[in-house]
C-alpha cells in the first residue's frame, strides 16, 4: 500500500499486515473518497494504487453494479453505520467476480467520523451457489407454467397463493384478478356441491382429494378436469399448503359420456323403449357431444312419400312442424334430398345455399337462426331410406372427421332404432293377428319339450281351458283336466310321442270347473329345439260347438233317415203286407185243417200235428217279417256293430221280394264269397240297399222293351274295402242330374220327396264310405257303395266319444305322476 | 166210389201249396198242388180240375195270364183267385172278368168252403 504520508518504521509494518489479509482492504475519507488500498487490490484488479484513489476505484466494478453501488455507498456514508454491499469486480485478467464490500467508520475520541475502512472478499463461489438456487427456481417455476395442467396452491384457508400460467391463461385472468375471484368461480355449477364437500373433507382430515368438475374457459366453455388435491407439510407435520393439480380430461369424459349415451340407448332399444324416446334421447346425446349443435331425426312414411316426425328435442317445434310433410322431393330441402337420393346432404352456409330456392327452404331455416345443415340418410340393414339424420347450426361449419365418425355412428344407432320398431310394430301386429285368429277360431297353440316337459301355452289356450295364464301351465295340470275316459288314449299318444317325433292329432275332451265339458281337436307337429331336443308345436282347437252340432245333425239326419226310411217302406206297404199275409193265409189254412183233423173219428192225430207244425213255423215266419219291420220302421240312435253285408242285403230283398216280383223286376243276387263284415248300423246300411233296390225297380217300371233285370252284387274292393253294386236297365241318368242327383229334395220322380239317396250318401260317409252313380255301357245305371271292412276294434266307435273306453286306474296314475 | 172233385191250388208260395191241399182233401176234395201257372199247364190235370184256386202274382207267368191262357186254349174253369196283397181294387176287375172269387189272404174257411161251392155249382 501507498500513503500519501511518509512512513514511520510502525507504518510500515503495519502497511505490510494488511496486504497480506486475505481480502481487498481499503479506507475512504468521511466524503467516500479512498484514500488507501492494499497491495491484493493491485494484484486483483491490476490497477495502480493511484489509478484507483479517490474515484478511479469505480473502473474495476461492473457497470450493471455500479450504480446500484454508489447509491448504497452513498446511503452507508450518510447512515453512519456499517453496512454490506455486493458487487462484481473486474480481475485483473478482465473476468468479473462477486465481492462482499464490508465498510466500518472509524470515528474520533468526539464521535466524528473521520475514516471509512472496507474489506471486500470474494463471494463468487457463494453467489455462484445462490445463484444456482435461484435459477432451479426459475427451472421450476417456467416447467410449472410450462406442464400442461392446472397447477393452483392454495392455503389451507382456501386463499390463492400461486396458479400457473396454464391456470392464468385458461381462466382469462391475471393472478391478481384470480385472487379477487371466489374460490369457486370458475367451477360449474351442477359440479359445485361435490366439489366444495370434497374440499371440507379434505382440509378436515388432511386427506388428499380426487374429483372431477367441469371449469369454465375464458370463451365460456366448460371443460372436464381432473382435480387432485394434496398437502404439503412442514417438518412439525402442519399443512402449510395444498397444492392442487387439474388435468383437463374432456376428450375423455366426452368419450366416455358418448360411450355410455350409446350404451344407453342401445341399452333403450334392447328394453323396447318408444323409438320417439329412443330418437329423441339420441339427439340430446348428440348434441351434448357436438358444441352448438341442434339435431333432428325425421322418418321416411312407408310409401316413401312423405317425411315424418322423428325427434328434434331442441328445435324450434314450427321448424320442425315446417318441414315435416314436406314431399320426398330433391328441392323440398335437404333432409327431403337426403331422402330422396340415400345420400348426405351437406349444406355448410345456408346463407349463400341455392339448392332449395325452389321451396325457399333455406329463408325458412334462417328465419330460425341457422346457418348450416348437415343432413345423412339412415338406411335399414337391406339399404332402404329409413328416414334422415340432421345436425343444423347457428353458424356456418364444415363438418370435420370426427363428425363424420359421430354422424355414422348415430345414423346407424338410429337405423337399428327404426328397424327394431318397425320389425316390433310388424310383430306385434302378427301378434295380435294371431292373437285375435286363435280368439276367432277359438283355437291355441303351445309348445312342449320332451325332454324338460316344458310346456308353453299361447294365452288363448288358456282362455279355452278356462286357466289362469299366470299360473304356468304343467303336464300334471293338462292331465288333472282331461275327461277321465280320454286319459288312456291321450296318455298312450303323449308317451309314443316321447318316443318317435312323428306329427300326431287327436282328440279328446276337457273337464271344465263348471263340470261342463269341451271337445279339443289338437295337431300336434314335431320338431326340435336349438339343442336339437324333440319338441312338439301344436294347435289345439275348441270343436265343442263343432261336435254339438255335428250331434244336432246327427240327430237331425237320423231324424231325416227315418222319415225316408218310414218313406221307402210306405211304397213297400203291397210288400209288407204280402210277406205278412203269406204266412198268415198259411196260419189259419193250417189251423182250420187241423181242427177238421181232430173233429173227425177217429181223430187225424198225425195230420193234425204236421198242421199244428205248419202253422207254428208260419207263425215264426210272420214274427221275423214283423221284427224285420219293426227294426226298420224303429226309430233309435245310430249304433255300431259288426254287419254281414250279404245277409242284410238278402233280408231287403225278402222284403222287396214281392214289390219286385209285382213290378216284374227279375232279380239277380251275385253275394261275394268270404264278405268280410262293415262296421256299421244296421238299419241304416239296410236302408240304403232298399233305397238302391227300390229306384232301381223305379228306373225300370217303364221299361217294356227289354227285361228288368236287376244286379245286386257284393264284393271286396280294394283298400281293405266292402262294395254293394245295384245295376238296373231302367231309363238310365241324365247328363245334368248326374251331379245333382245326391243334392236333397232332387227327385225325377213324381211321388218322390228326393231325400233317398242325399240321405243314402250322407249314410255312407258317416260309414267313412263313399256313394257313387254311373251309366251302364247299354241302358240303366249302376249305384254303387264302398265301405271299409270291419275290425272288432272298431265296436267303440269312431266318432262316438263317450263309448271310448275307460281307462284303467293305474293309466291315470301314469299320467299325473309320469306325463 | 164217387170221384172227388179236383181243386187245383196254383201259387208260387211254399206254406200255401202244403197247407191249402191239406184242408181242401178235409173238405172232401182231391186236391193238387202246383208252384207255377207254367207247371199247371204242363200238367194232366187241366182238363179235370173242376176249380182252380189260383194266386195272382207269381213270377213268370201271373194269376190273370193263366186265366187267358185257359181262356185262349178254351178251358173253361172256375177261378178262385187268391192273393196276399191287400189292394182291394183288383178284385171287382178280376170278378169282372169272370172270375168266381177273389180272396184276400188271409182268408177264413168258411170263405173259401163258399167260394168253392160257387165255383163248382158254376161249373
Amino acid at each position: 500500500m501507498r500513503d500519501l504520508h511518509k512512513r514511520t518504521g510502525t507504518e510500515d509494518e503495519l502497511i505490510r499486515v494488511v496486504d497480506a489479509l486475505p481480502g481487498l482492504v481499503w479506507t475512504a475519507l468521511p466524503d467516500g473518497h479512498v484514500d488507501f488500498l492494499n497491495q491484493r487490490w493491485c494484484e486483483y484488479t491490476g490497477l495502480s494504487v493511484d489509478e484507483s484513489y479517490g474515484q478511479g476505484w469505480q473502473t474495476a466494478i461492473h457497470c450493471e453494479d455500479l450504480p446500484e453501488l454508489l447509491g448504497r455507498w452513498r446511503s452507508i456514508l450518510a447512515s453512519g453505520e456499517p453496512r454490506e454491499m455486493e458487487a462484481r469486480l473486474r480481475r485483473f485478467d478482465g473476468e468479473y467476480r462477486w465481492f462482499l464490500f464490508r465498510t466500518n467508520p472509524l470515528a474520533d475520541s468526539s464521535g466524528q467520523i473521520v475514516k471509512w475502512c472496507g474489506v471486500n472478499t470474494d463471494i463468487e463461489d457463494r453467489k455462484r451457489a445462490e445463484e444456482a438456487v435461484n435459477g432451479v427456481d426459475r427451472l421450476f417455476r417456467s416447467v410449472v407454467d410450462g406442464l400442461p395442467v392446472l397447477v393452483t396452491l392454495r392455503t389451507p384457508a382456501g386463499d390463492l397463493e400461486f396458479a400457473n400460467r396454464h391456470v392464468l391463461e385458461y381462466v382469462g385472468a391475471t393472478i391478481e384478478e384470480l385472487k379477487k375471484l371466489p374460490t369457486t368461480g370458475t367451477v360449474h355449477p351442477d359440479d359445485l356441491p361435490d366439489l366444495l364437500a370434497v374440499w371440507k373433507g379434505s382440509v378436515e382430515t388432511g386427506h388428499p382429494y380426487d374429483i372431477e368438475v367441469r371449469r369454465r374457459r375464458a370463451d365460456g366453455v366448460y371443460r372436464w378436469f381432473h382435480m387432485r388435491g394434496s398437502p404439503l407439510r412442514d417438518t412439525d407435520g402442519h399443512i402449510v399448503i395444498w397444492y392442487l393439480l387439474g388435468t383437463d380430461v374432456d376428450d375423455r369424459k366426452r368419450a366416455e359420456n358418448l360411450l355410455a349415451g350409446e350404451k344407453q340407448l342401445l341399452e333403450m332399444v334392447a328394453g323396447g323403449d318408444p323409438m320417439s324416446g329412443i330418437l329423441e334421447a339420441l339427439c340430446q346425446l348428440v348434441e351434448s357431444t357436438v358444441t352448438g349443435c341442434y339435431c333432428s331425426v325425421l322418418l321416411l312414411d312407408p310409401d316413401g312419400t312423405r317425411l315424418e316426425r322423428g325427434a328434434a328435442p331442441s328445435l324450434p317445434a314450427n321448424f320442425i312442424a315446417s318441414i315435416i310433410g314436406r314431399p320426398v322431393k330433391v328441392d323440398s330441402g335437404p333432409c327431403a334430398m337426403t331422402a330422396c337420393l340415400n345420400d348426405q346432404v351437406i349444406a355448410t352456409d345456408l346463407t349463400a345455399e341455392t339448392r332449395w330456392a325452389a321451396s325457399d327452404w333455406c329463408s325458412m331455416a334462417l328465419a330460425h337462426g341457422l346457418q348450416a345443415c348437415w343432413s345423412t340418410p339412415i338406411s335399414s340393414t337391406t339399404g332402404k331410406v329409413l328416414g334422415t339424420f340432421a345436425i343444423y347450426f347457428a353458424q356456418p361449419r364444415t363438418p370435420m372427421p370426427q363428425h363424420q365418425i359421430l354422424i355414422d355412428q348415430f345414423t346407424h344407432l338410429a337405423s337399428i332404432t327404426i328397424e327394431r320398431a318397425q320389425t316390433d310394430a310388424a310383430l306385434k301386429r302378427s301378434e295380435a293377428f294371431l292373437a285375435e285368429a286363435q280368439h276367432l277360431s277359438s283355437t291355441g297353440s303351445f309348445s312342449w319339450n320332451t325332454v324338460t316337459d316344458k310346456i308353453t301355452w299361447s294365452e288363448e289356450l288358456y282362455h279355452i281351458y278356462g286357466l289362469d295364464p299366470t299360473v304356468p301351465i304343467t303336464m300334471e295340470r293338462f292331465g288333472s283336466r282331461l275327461h277321465p275316459d280320454d286319459v288312456a288314449h291321450v296318455s298312450e299318444h303323449i308317451n309314443r310321442a316321447r318316443g318317435d317325433g312323428r306329427d300326431f292329432e287327436v282328440d279328446y275332451r276337457t273337464q271344465m270347473d263348471d263340470h261342463s265339458v269341451k271337445y279339443l281337436h289338437a295337431v300336434v307337429h314335431a320338431g326340435r329345439d336349438q339343442d336339437g331336443q324333440l319338441e312338439y308345436f301344436g294347435a289345439v282347437q275348441d270343436v265343442t260347438e263343432r261336435r254339438l252340432s255335428e250331434q244336432a245333425l246327427s240327430k237331425l239326419r237320423s231324424d231325416l233317415a227315418h222319415i225316408a226310411r218310414v218313406t221307402s217302406l210306405g211304397a213297400l206297404t203291397a210288400s209288407i203286407a204280402h210277406e205278412v199275409n203269406q204266412p198268415l193265409s198259411g196260419i189259419i189254412t193250417n189251423a182250420s185243417t187241423c181242427l177238421r183233423m181232430l173233429a173227425v173219428d177217429p181223430p187225424n192225430i198225425d195230420g193234425a200235428r204236421e198242421t199244428a207244425r205248419r202253422t207254428i213255423r208260419d207263425g215264426n215266419r210272420a214274427s221275423d217279417v214283423i221284427t224285420r219291420l219293426r227294426a226298420l220302421f224303429s226309430k233309435k240312435d245310430a249304433t255300431t256293430e259288426l254287419v254281414d253285408l250279404n245277409e242284410a242285403t238278402r233280408e231287403v230283398i225278402a222284403l222287396s221280394l214281392s214289390e219286385l216280383q209285382r213290378t216284374q223286376v227279375i232279380l239277380r243276387p251275385e253275394f261275394g264269397d268270404d264278405l268280410p263284415p262293415v262296421t256299421g248300423d244296421r238299419v241304416q246300411l239296410q236302408q240304403v240297399i232298399l233305397n238302391l233296390l227300390l229306384n232301381a225297380s223305379d228306373a225300370m217300371g217303364g221299361v217294356n222293351d227289354r227285361p228288368r233285370q236287376l244286379i245286386i252284387k257284393t264284393e271286396r274292393d280294394v283298400g281293405d274295402r266292402v262294395r254293394l253294386t245295384v245295376q238296373d236297365a231302367g231309363v238310365g241318368l241324365e247328363p245334368q242330374g248326374v251331379d245333382k242327383l245326391f243334392e236333397a229334395f232332387y227327385t225325377t220322380k213324381s211321388d218322390g220327396m228326393g231325400i233317398g239317396l242325399s240321405i243314402s250318401r250322407s249314410i255312407i260317409e258317416s260309414h267313412h264310405g263313399r256313394l257313387w252313380a254311373a251309366p251302364n255301357d247299354g241302358p240303366g245305371a249302376t249305384f254303387s257303395f264302398s265301405i271299409p271292412r270291419g275290425s272288432p276294434g272298431d265296436m267303440t266307435g269312431v266318432h262316438n266319444l263317450d263309448a271310448l273306453q275307460k281307462p284303467a286306474v293305474k293309466d291315470a296314475q301314469r299320467i299325473v305322476r309320469n306325463p | 166210389m164217387v170221384m172227388r172233385s179236383l181243386i187245383s191250388v196254383v201259387d208260387d208260395d211254399e206254406s200255401v201249396r202244403e197247407s191249402l191241399p191239406d184242408l181242401l182233401r178235409e173238405f172232401g176234395f182231391a186236391a193238387q198242388a202246383f208252384s207255377s201257372a207254367e207247371e199247371f199247364l204242363a200238367s194232366d190235370c187241366v182238363g179235370q180240375t173242376k176249380c182252380l184256386i189260383l194266386d195272382i202274382a207269381m213270377p213268370g207267368m201271373t194269376g190273370p195270364d193263366l186265366r187267358r191262357e185257359l181262356t185262349v186254349r178254351q178251358q173253361e174253369i172256375p177261378i178262385v183267385f187268391i192273393t196276399a196283397y191287400g189292394d182291394a181294387t183288383v178284385r171287382p176287375r178280376l170278378l169282372e172278368q169272370g172270375a168266381v172269387e177273389c180272396l184276400f189272404k188271409p182268408f177264413s174257411e168258411t170263405a173259401l168252403l163258399q167260394a168253392l161251392n160257387d165255383a163248382l155249382r158254376v161249373s
